[in-house]
């Protein structure tokens, strides 16, 4: 399924909702959602992921670009990881930087 | 099976992975370890794409074979970009550190190694062979 990511903005948090398959090829298009939402003034970034089935190193490092862009500021909340991506999320020690939820309610 | 060939571009990574996926239900395996492997493959050949040939300026093809075996599926990519042995990278020594301060290389080569049973390099008449092993379900 091919890669999709859609932002909306709440007050105070901006939401990208991720869905099919995240790899090297489509981080780009994530990387831009992510700077839209930085020019934002929010205090929280949710990236609901429910329908992300897939997730390579390259989207891994798109959290690392978001956390830095950022700012210490904002907190960063992953949203319902199926299980395979989150395995990949936490084998490489992500899950001590972003907070992983099952669901999320704005 | 038959071997795929594909433009070494970002672009061809989907078709590698769905042809990735159609040898795992050939060989039967479940889908924790289709997973690791498509992951695995997908990586490598990423770094094909990036390293050996677009930031060295080369470009060429990727050529993804699959062998199914009694006890093994084994994937191998092919490509005549840049020499590079993803096992001389050593593993990432930082995955409890923040992010704000990591350094995020060898991500990709780290979550290869680490996913499936055997990685084997070889670079033979002047091409990089990468070569995947999984083992069979009830082939123990």
């Amino acid at each position: 399924m091919s890669f999709q990511a859609e932002l909306r903005t709440e007050p105070n948090a901006a939401v990208i909702v991720l869905s099919g398959e995240l790899d090297a090829n489509a981080a780009p298009e994530f990387r831009n959602k992510i700077e839209t939402a930085a020019s934002q003034d929010i205090s929280k970034l949710v990236l609901d992921i429910k329908e992300l089935s897939y997730m390579a190193s390259a989207g891994l490092r798109t959290l690392v670009f978001a956390r830095q862009k950022m700012g210490a500021d904002v907190e960063i909340i992953v949203v319902g990881a199926q299980e395979a991506v989150r395995e990949t999320i936490e084998m490489t020690g992500f899950h001590h930087s972003v907070d992983m939820v099952d669901d999320y309610q704005g | 099976m038959q071997a795929l060939t594909v433009a070494g571009k970002l672009d061809s990574l989907a078709a590698l992975r769905e042809y990735v996926r159609e040898a795992t239900a050939e060989a039967g395996l479940e889908a924790k370890p289709t997973y690791h492997l498509v992951l695995a493959v997908d990586e490598v050949a990423t770094n094909i794409i990036t390293h050996g040939y677009e930031e060295a300026d080369l470009s060429g093809d990727v050529i993804i074979q699959a062998r199914i075996e009694e006890t093994s599926l084994t994937i191998s990519l092919e490509d005549s970009g840049v020499p590079f042995d993803p096992r001389e990278r050593p593993d990432p020594s930082n995955l409890d550190d923040p992010l704000e301060t990591r350094d995020i290389g060898g991500l990709g080569i780290y979550l290869t190694l680490h996913n499936v049973d055997r990685f084997d390099y070889v670079w033979k008449d002047g091409k990089n062979h990468n070569i995947f092993v999984m083992n069979r379900p009830n082939s123990a």
